[in-house]
């Protein structure tokens, strides 16, 4: 079967002044259609600088990207991408926001408004839809964000640590809503976080990085069913596994 | 109830000190040596007679007024066709603002006064007024546009970049919806500063009409309650406009947190 995801020893350097930074070196995996991924990484180790390179708004240095057995083009795919900062247009509604990808991809008005009310449901947002950003919560303004990226009906959904800024309760039932609507869609995801057990809640393989310059220290299979209890024996067990991991590129410094 | 007080007393405070200033401008023409500055009370005669008759050419000061608006409006136009897409421009093009900054930053601090002579050399009849007023407008208009593009959030640049959003859809759908609101400030300013230029605009052309007319007509007849009723007016309109235009932006931009409270 074609990967959704497919990378390549991809390398990244920026040319810092007269020194170049190197962000990722040699980093290769692959993601299968409609798997769930997370990606876990010390902090600064060039997380969003891949997730830039997969939805192909950034080339990489060196190496192949592939998505869908083509280089990454949001002109001509479709990416739902989520992003950490709060990315709504402050001076639309909230079903002003969710019709703004089918806009950007010239969806006729009628069929806008239609659409974008079927996905504010399913986040269970419908009632706010004349509300502006300002005027909801956090939580509120993710589920806008993730109708949004939804309603494109795209082919790959990129979330780079969507759920950081939200409070603890807030993002655990996020997580949840996440995977039901994961579960009913048949979307692949590739979801970056510095949060152990949100990978391990999530995702169906987590890909742990290494620190700067960036490569795959470590992939891990979840198997266990959902939806996931966190204090089970094997989950915690997996939580151990990846936190150490993922310490020993925190201490190597 | 407490609301109330408290408009109350604001209204009651605004109406003490426009008493008091007349008090002091009635006691300065009743104390200052020169035969030619009025009492409010004839500036008051002054008004009546030109809002009623007319001045010396027959002319009311609605018809003052509406002229040297048209003036003032059409300038305006043209200060912001040019200032909003020029500032636009200059917003997403650094390099291109940087080089041209050394030539726009000594322009805005030549007075439209000082560039009457060129305009009569240069110009003619309306265009010469459509001129000065834009010297007024455009700067104002300019700066607000351009500081409001550099506002715009990268990171919704980037959103509408990964739905594959080409360079026409983010300037017409991200920066300027999100400039719109330093955008207006800087149309208001510039309507302010191009209703200042009136009458610099209007020393020039043969015409009789405008309130720049009024007030040199006025002034070379030495009748300066008359001047008065002319500046009177020129605050008064410039101070309706500012408020028709923030009514305007408090409409406009409810989904401002700022402007909620």
């Amino acid at each position: 079967m074609e990967k959704a995801i497919l990378l390549e020893s991809v390398s990244k350097k920026y040319d810092v002044g007269s020194s170049s930074l190197e962000v990722i070196k040699d980093l290769t995996f692959d993601v299968n259609e409609n798997e769930f991924v997370c990606i876990v990484g010390p902090s600064g180790c060039g997380k969003t600088t891949l997730l830039r390179i997969i939805s192909g708004l950034e080339p990489p240095s060196s190496g192949r990207v592939l998505v869908f057995g083509r280089p990454p083009d949001p002109k001509r795919q479709r990416f739902g991408v989520i992003f950490q900062e709060d990315s709504l247009l402050p001076w639309r509604t909230v079903l002003g926001n969710v019709e703004f990808g089918l806009e950007i991809q010239d969806q006729k008005e009628a069929e806008r408004e239609k659409i974008a009310k079927t996905f504010l449901e399913l986040v269970g947002l419908q009632g706010f839809e004349n509300y502006y950003p300002h005027q909801i919560s956090g939580g509120m303004k993710k589920r806008v964000a993730i109708a949004r990226a939804l309603a494109i009906d795209p082919d790959l959904i990129l979330m780079d640590e969507p759920f950081a800024d939200l409070d603890a309760q807030t993002r655990s039932f996020m997580q949840r809503e996440l995977l039901n609507i994961w579960s009913k869609l048949n979307k692949t995801v590739l979801f970056i976080t510095h949060n152990v057990e949100e990978a391990v809640f999530l995702a169906q393989r987590v890909v742990v990085l290494t620190k700067r310059p960036s490569k795959v220290k470590q992939i891990i299979n979840i198997d266990l069913p959902y939806p996931r209890a966190r204090l089970s024996p094997p989950f915690i067990s997996y939580r151990e596994r990846i936190l150490t991991a993922f310490h020993e590129e925190l201490e190597v410094t | 109830m407490r609301k109330l007080y408290l408009r109350m007393r604001s209204l009651l405070l605004a109406s003490t000190s426009v008493i008091i200033f007349f008090i002091l401008w009635e006691l300065a023409a009743l104390y200052l040596p020169s035969p030619y500055f009025p009492d409010p009370y004839s500036v008051l005669k002054a008004f009546i007679t030109i809002i009623t008759v007319g001045d010396i050419d027959g002319y009311t000061l609605a018809w003052h007024t509406l002229m040297s608006l048209e003036r003032v409006l059409l300038g305006f136009v043209v200060g912001s066709a040019t200032g909003v897409p020029i500032g636009i421009l200059l917003g997403i093009k650094p390099t291109l603002k940087n080089a041209v900054t050394p030539i726009i930053e000594p322009i805005r601090f030549i007075p439209p006064i000082a560039w009457i002579p060129l305009s009569i050399v240069l110009l003619i009849g309306m265009y010469r007024y459509i001129f000065l007023i834009w010297v007024g407008v455009f700067f104002p208009v300019l700066l607000d546009t351009i500081a409001g593009v550099k506002r715009t959030s990268i990171t919704l640049i980037q959103m509408a970049r990964t739905f594959g959003a080409d360079n026409k859809k983010i300037i017409t759908k991200i920066i300027f919806p999100g400039s719109l609101p330093e955008i207006m400030n800087g149309l208001r300013v510039g309507l302010g500063v191009g209703w200042m230029c009136i009458v610099a605009a209007e020393m020039i052309g043969g015409e009789p009409v405008g309130l720049g007319r009024l007030i040199l007509k006025y002034a070379n007849l030495l009748q300066i309650d008359t001047v008065i009723v002319g500046m009177i007016t020129i605050g008064l309109v410039g101070l309706a406009m500012n408020y028709f235009i923030l009514f305007l932006e408090k409409r406009l931009f409810r989904w401002r947190v700022e402007i909620k409270a």
